[in-house]
């Protein structure tokens, strides 16, 4: 029984941090129409940016700097690189962003080496939680927590400011919000640059739970773009419905039959894809190209 | 026939042992370059084990490229067959023969294994296009990648298979030991002949039949179509080639060619790692391919020689290694973008100044027999070649065409015409079969037609020529008729990887004569893409004439042509009326009412009136219909 | 093709186009089209559809940039220029498709026609007297109105921007007949307002009830300027361009 709810509080978790990337990835398609298989990249400078930070300075610092940093980063390769594949097939940009990926990674392993490595939190939040008849770490809690506001901040910020109008308005039709004047190319930076710092924030902070090495950037990519699709390209709620039923669906198999837990994730993006290939809540232009 | 055609410059018996020299010539280039390959390398670090693995893996190179430069297919899932094939290899050498490991059997068995799996996995996903199919592919490798990796009592799990037996060849009565030195030969600067093993030889010579067994495939029959349907895919679907089967078959020879390089390396190197399943693995053809060059027979040899040299010169001296790779490849993508642009099937024409070269032959006035064998049934005819009841098509809720009962008696020229929203192009994309009826039947000569696929129709005689024209911009105007002409002669599908389509004279007879009919004859060997706005135009009517139909649809076939074109355009079709049945969508009512035998008026997706050309401008409800519904009264008042 | 109307020189010309040509891709649809707009004018643009109408529209907006011509704005060049800069120069398209966001409410259809603007046209109210249905409906989703009520809300949205040539794509497209007369009346408001307006309608009898001159199109070239009362008289013209 225990094991059972470790396990659906860690599927939570790496729930979130799916639907963290996932919302980045699907609201970049939706505004930019960009296939960005460099997400997982923003996710391992986010990390790196933390631990260093966390390691020379403060915990609290690499919170704020890591999404500053790679939102910079990202508004650069926006401008040197991304920009001229807007128009292009996804393929294309597919191509591109997957070597993208792997220069970051391969820098990175240059500069941080390729061992796993970690930063501890602060004291204050190391430790257990008592949740009734089990107990479970702290700072996971505060993590999905940490997150699940992210997210709404996020929501709201695309819900409810003017800002997140033209970016809702844009993911339906580019060209009507220009020819109401609107700022479609800002926006989409805008919308760029935050999604990227939501995967550097989360990479961040999940650090200390998952730690860090060159690969793991893409290695949550990956199962991130199984989200994307299960739930729908260019859908928030999608990302977010997708994120925790594919976390959960890992967290649980890997309780119930270990080595399934990672057939299991794939096997659910194929069936989508064969039945489904807009996903559970998205929309069925995209599918010819 | 007698009369003078192009298709009499007979390539036949003269040209042939041109051709054979070329074929032989090749064939020693080759051979000569892959034999001195490894001595080439030694000066420059490498050694005959680094060169070994080159010539496997390039067989592996050479395989994805079938499919993603020839067939415009990103696959992201390549790994499964090639640690596929590796697997199978080496379990069938540890399983079913260790006391007589024989390596025809072993390679066999994993190419078989791979082929099954990828016609498998082909089926499924070559329905899908872009990006979806790349990811699909993506999860099935990801799939088996976690299978073998679980499935320990059979792999070994994450330690892989190692220490396999080494294979024997078995030849004639000999058994050859692939790990014998060549005898020795000192070279100088590049090493000594005993560097090598038989290895080598065994995989040069694969690398070579490969080689050859490429070229081959894609100047056949088949190569030439798979590459019609990549750089059209919905022009080629309409003229009659059956596109999702071509791209499996393309998707089952490059799984099948992987898989036996997976084979061939899993046994050369004694150990087949988890990794050879891996994501890293599939991207790894990927760059290999890109950065030599796609759709190039080569290009793919030599990524794979450039990055593995690098890969094995660079990873001793400098851990920057793959980062080089990797910039080497974004590099390429990024400034390289006529290499890709071939590949990505970007179909925009790159020159906007249009040549405008007039046809200089004469048209003849005679009807063509080979036109008139198709138009059977002239006009006369008791039955209607195109009959719809009730013909209808639901957008969403939006009825874009409703209850649409037409008839049209063959050999007519009939016009469909009507203001906005009256549902033209809905009704021929339902006739085409480019979509399908949402209610009611087609009838095409008395049989139901409704739910078969544009593909199937255009063999029954239903040929269409689209509102923009949709041509192979890359390839001249000839060859565009003549890849219609084919899809007539060999049938949806034929998986001739053989012979060349050049064998087929009707081929060059029908296209000729679609040129003709169109005056296209004096551009023929023109660049399609090159070609004025209005002979674009007339050749995608030429194309659609070529697939012998017995009934024309033409989408506004004048549109943005000048007044001298479409004057000349009109009489083309006037005159391939006399042959066939030609429907036309138009909005230039000096043309419409001037050659059409009749007229349809669709209003709001339905029909508002049919007759001739008099009765139509005579009917008050039409001159009210174009006019917002009101009348020519209310008008005047 | 008949002599153009002359205009008295009283009336400033706002916008004027001069011999553009168009092209989609290498379809010449536009050839050599000129025409011109004075402040406060209503100009039809008639013709059968698939002439080129909606691509002169296009063209003005910068949504189609056309090859070769030129069009001012009070005299400021526009051709060349992107979408965003032409809308909020105040050439404001309402488009034949409508284009209303079908993700977004009533509410904020409008609220970013708003946001979007540099400068403010009609106030919020102003729109809610002239158009009540929308304040009926404004928690409605963009796809659950009426097509009346969609068309309504898309000229709405342009009114809401200061705008200083509106132009009307096949208003009255595909609505019922009780509809075509409330978003008449909305055009004759308009005109009334003083907005200068180039209307494209296949709907002949709207177009001339508004029009104070018009434009015949066909086969991408101008083939007639004229008053309604001319385009009224002329049986022949309008047979050869306007029905069949």
């Amino acid at each position: 029984m225990e094991a059972f709810f470790e396990a659906l509080l860690g599927g939570l978790v790496l729930g979130l941090i799916y639907v963290a990337i996932a919302v980045g990835l699907t609201i970049i398609f939706g505004t930019l129409r960009l296939v960005n298989f460099a997400h997982g990249a923003f996710y391992a400078i986010g990390a790196y940016v933390g631990l260093v930070i966390a390691q020379r300075i403060g915990v609290g610092w690499a919170f704020i700097a890591a999404p500053i940093a790679v939102a910079l980063f990202a508004v650069l390769l926006d401008r040197l690189v991304l920009r001229q594949f807007y128009d292009k097939e996804p393929t294309a940009q597919l191509l591109v962003t997957f070597g993208i990926a792997l220069v970051v990674e391969e820098t990175l392993r240059l500069i941080f080496g390729a061992t796993t490595q970690q930063y501890q939190m602060p004291d204050a939040l190391q430790g257990s939680v008592s949740l009734g008849f089990f107990t479970y770490p702290a700072y996971r809690l505060l993590f999905a927590g940490g997150v699940i506001l992210m997210l709404a901040l996020v929501w709201l910020f695309i819900e409810r400011t003017n800002y997140g109008l033209i970016v809702r308005a844009g993911i339906r039709d580019r060209v009507m919000v220009q020819l109401l004047g609107g700022n479609i190319r800002q926006a989409s930076t805008i919308v760029f640059a935050l999604g990227a710092a939501i995967a550097g924030l989360v990479g961040a902070a999940a650090t200390p739970i998952y730690s860090i090495d060159p690969a793991t950037g893409f290695a949550f990519l990956v199962p991130s773009f199984v989200v994307v699709v299960v739930g729908g390209l260019g859908s928030f709620w999608g990302a977010v419905l997708g994120g925790l039923l594919i976390g959960e669906l890992q967290s649980l198999t890997n309780l119930a039959y270990a080595p399934a837990s990672n057939v299991v994730i794939y096997l659910c993006m194929a069936l989508v894809l064969l039945l489904r290939p807009q996903g559970l809540l998205g929309e069925s232009e995209v599918i010819r190209q | 026939m007698t009369t003078s055609t192009a298709a009499d410059a007979a390539p036949a018996v003269s040209a042939r042992p041109s051709l054979l020299w070329r074929d032989v010539r090749f064939t020693v280039l080759c051979a000569l370059g892959i034999a001195l390959f490894p001595f080439v390398l030694h000066p420059l670090g490498g050694y005959s084990t680094l060169a070994t693995q080159i010539a496997i893996v390039s067989i592996a190179s050479i395989g994805f490229n079938l499919l993603l430069g020839y067939a415009g297919t990103l696959s992201y899932g390549h790994a499964m067959f090639y640690g596929g094939g590796a697997y199978i290899a080496a379990i069938l050498m540890l399983r079913a023969m260790p006391q007589h490991p024989n390596l025809w059997l072993a390679v066999g068995g994993a190419t078989l294994g791979t082929l099954v799996m990828a016609v498998l996995v082909g089926a499924v996903t070559v329905r899908l296009y872009g990006i979806y199919f790349a990811l699909l592919t993506l999860a099935f490798a990801q799939m088996v990648y976690f299978i073998v990796e679980q499935a320990k009592d059979w792999t070994n799990g994450d330690d892989g298979l190692q220490a396999l037996p080494n294979a024997l060849l078995p030849i004639g009565p000999w058994n050859l030991d692939l790990t014998t030195h060549l005898p020795a030969f000192p070279l100088g600067p590049f090493g000594d002949l005993s560097d090598l093993r038989m290895w080598y030889v065994f995989a040069g010579i694969c690398l070579l039949l490969v080689l050859l067994l490429f070229r081959m495939l894609t100047r056949s029959q088949f190569g030439e179509v798979l590459g019609a349907i990549r750089e059209n895919e919905q022009r080629s679907s309409l003229i009659g080639f059956n596109a999702p089967g071509y791209r499996l078959a393309a998707f089952a020879i490059s799984g099948a060619l992987t898989g036996f390089s997976g084979a061939l390396r899993g046994l050369f190197d004694g150990t087949v790692p988890v990794d050879s399943l891996s994501i890293d693995r599939s991207g790894s053809f990927v760059i290999y391919t890109i950065v030599g060059g796609v759709q190039t027979l080569f290009g793919p040899v030599a990524g794979t020689a450039v990055i593995m040299w690098l890969e094995n010169v660079l990873s001793a001296k400098t851990p920057a290694w793959r980062l080089i790779e990797g910039l080497i490849f974004v590099g390429v993508i990024v400034f390289l973008p006529r290499g890709l642009a071939t590949v990505l099937r970007q179909q925009r024409d790159k020159n906007p100044r249009a040549l405008f070269v007039r046809s200089l032959r004469p048209s003849t006035e005679e009807p063509d027999p080979l036109l008139k064998a198709a138009g059977e049934g002239h006009r006369g005819g008791v039955m209607s070649i195109i009959e719809t009841f009730k013909l209808g098509k639901l957008f969403g809720h939006f009825a874009a065409v409703r209850d649409v009962d037409f008839r049209v008696d063959p050999g007519e020229l009939r016009a469909v015409i009507g203001p906005n929203g009256a549902g033209k192009t809905t009704f021929f994309n339902l006739l085409s079969g480019t979509i399908a009826p949402s209610d009611g039947t087609i009838n095409y000569k008395g049989r139901d037609v409704s739910r078969l696929t544009g593909t199937a129709r255009v063999h029954q005689g239903i040929a269409k020529a689209f509102q923009t024209a949709s041509i192979y911009p890359d390839q001249t105007v000839r060859q565009n008729c003549r890849l219609a002409a084919l899809a007539k002669v060999q049938g949806a599908f034929a998986l001739q990887v053989f012979r060349r389509s050049s064998r087929l004279q009707d081929v060059d007879a029908l296209a000729e004569r679609a040129m003709a009919r169109l005056e296209l004859t004096g551009v023929a060997d023109v660049r399609a893409g090159d070609l004025s706005h209005g002979d674009k135009k007339r050749l995608d009517i030429a194309i659609a004439l070529a697939t012998q139909p017995q009934i024309l649809l033409l989408d506004e076939p004048v549109a943005g042509m000048s007044k001298d074109e479409a004057r000349k355009t009109e009489g083309l079709i006037r005159r391939l009326a006399t042959e066939m049945t030609v429907l036309v969508i138009e909005h230039d009512m000096e043309m419409v009412m001037g050659i059409s035998d009749s007229i349809t008026v669709l209003h709001q997706g339905t029909v508002l009136a049919t007759g001739t050309p008099e009765q139509i401008r005579n009917n008050p409800r039409v001159q009210e219909a174009y006019l917002g519904g009101h009348s020519q009264a209310e008008l005047a008042g | 093709m008949s002599a153009p109307a002359e205009s008295p020189a009283a009336v400033a010309t706002r916008l004027r186009v001069d011999k553009i040509n168009t092209y989609y891709g290498d379809s010449h649809v536009l050839r050599d089209i000129s025409l011109h707009i004075g402040a406060g004018e209503t100009v039809a643009l008639l013709g059968r559809n698939g002439v080129g109408k909606t691509t002169t529209l296009k063209s003005i907006v910068g949504w189609q940039k056309p090859r070769t011509g030129s069009i001012t704005l009070d005299g400021e060049e526009l051709v060349g220029r992107d979408m965003m800069t032409i809308a909020r120069k105040g050439v404001s398209l309402v488009p034949e498709e409508r284009r209303i966001f079908t993700n977004l409410t009533v509410a904020e259809n409008l609220k970013i026609a708003q946001v979007t603007a540099r400068k403010p046209g009609w106030t919020l109210d102003h729109v809610y007297e002239k158009f009540p249905r929308l304040r009926e409906r404004l928690t409605h989703k963009g796809d659950e109105i009426s097509g009346g009520e969609k068309q309504m809300l898309a000229i709405a949205r342009a009114l809401l921007q200061d705008v200083k040539v509106l132009l009307l794509d096949e208003p009255t497209e595909g609505l019922a007949p009780l509809i075509v007369r409330e978003v008449e009346n909305v055009i004759q408001e308009i005109k009334a307002a003083g907005i200068t307006t180039l209307l494209v309608e296949q709907n002949l009898y709207s177009a001339l009830a508004v029009a104070d001159r018009c434009y015949i199109i066909d086969q991408g070239e101008v083939k007639f300027e004229g008053t309604p009362e001319e385009v009224r008289e002329n049986e022949d013209i309008r047979r050869r361009y306007l029905h069949v």
